[in-house]
């Protein structure tokens, strides 16, 4: 099954959006990285700029509404994410238990969901979405 | 340029409500957009925060909690990865979802040059031996 982390790192929200990395910090991370490689876990990886340089769209009532970045009511943003494939949900837990994180920074564990977690109606409708996936070369 | 477009929860996918056969539908139609136009690079949903769990790093300790999550407006429902010329076109191709009262946030993926100096060339090499690796592995259909 695969899993998603999420890195939540505290202040994120309020980076600037030329935020500096710190080459310490990326370089524990990156042998992270290796080590979820080598166990052949790895599925996909990556960090994201911080919200300061993003966008929001909200749909009210169907209509976009666009907003820039920072958004000053977030209270937590997401900062990269690992793709992992692994047998269970205590294993995810226990990958990101290993991560080299600062302090007041967050994992979240999110199980991805599969064409088999859907039934009648809504596997027709999303029947051709395994193919569309591996079409650009999506890993799974 | 790559970014990653991240759509928030809302109390119908935190309780594991599926949308409507007509908006899957939609939403079908708009995947296959992207796709024809090489926009969409990938693509999930996730499953509600109440069968996930999250590991808090803290005081050198590390805590887990298990879901489900409070602050739902926050939590992420699905993502796509897009490529792109600019922000401005990743936005156009948003306001085309169709989406009904969902939030979605649009955030640029870094790329190893952004990284400029503080990126030794070992460390560039490996990230690109990395990214390589993991092609092949799932080209081999490994899981």
């Amino acid at each position: 099954m695969r899993f998603m982390m999420l890195m939540i790192p505290k202040g994120y929200e309020t980076a600037p959006p030329d935020v500096k990395l710190d080459a310490e910090r990326v370089k524990a991370m990156m042998k992270y990285n290796e080590s979820l490689q080598k166990a052949g876990v790895l599925l996909a990886l990556d960090g994201l700029h911080p919200p300061s340089s993003g966008a929001r769209v909200s749909f009210a009532g169907g209509k976009p509404k666009v907003m820039d970045g920072p958004f000053p009511e977030a209270k937590e943003v997401v900062g990269g994410y690992w793709m992992i494939q692994v047998r269970s949900k205590e294993e995810a837990v226990a990958w990101a238990s290993r991560c080299p994180a600062s302090d007041d920074e967050t994992i979240e564990i999110r199980r991805v969901q599969e064409l088999a977690d859907f039934s009648g109606d809504v596997r027709e409708a999303i029947a051709g979405l395994p193919e569309m996936q591996a079409g650009v070369g999506q890993k799974r | 340029m790559r970014f990653m477009v991240l759509v928030k929860a809302d109390r119908q996918s935190e309780a594991g409500v599926m949308p409507s056969r007509e908006l899957l539908e939609a939403m079908g139609r708009f995947n296959e957009q992207l796709v024809q136009a090489g926009v969409m690079l990938a693509g999930e949903g996730l499953q509600p925060s109440s069968k996930g769990a999250r590991v808090r790093f803290s005081g050198g300790k590390k805590s887990v909690i298990d879901g489900p999550f409070a602050e739902t407006k926050e939590l992420v429902a699905g993502f796509w990865i897009w490529k792109v010329n600019s922000r401005d076109e990743a936005i156009e191709w948003l306001k085309r979802a169709p989406f009904e009262e969902t939030e979605v946030e649009i955030r640029q993926v870094f790329e190893v040059e952004d990284f400029g100096g503080e990126l030794t060339p070992e460390m560039r090499e490996r990230e690109e031996r990395h990214r390589a690796r993991a092609e092949e592995l799932s080209k081999a259909g490994k899981h």
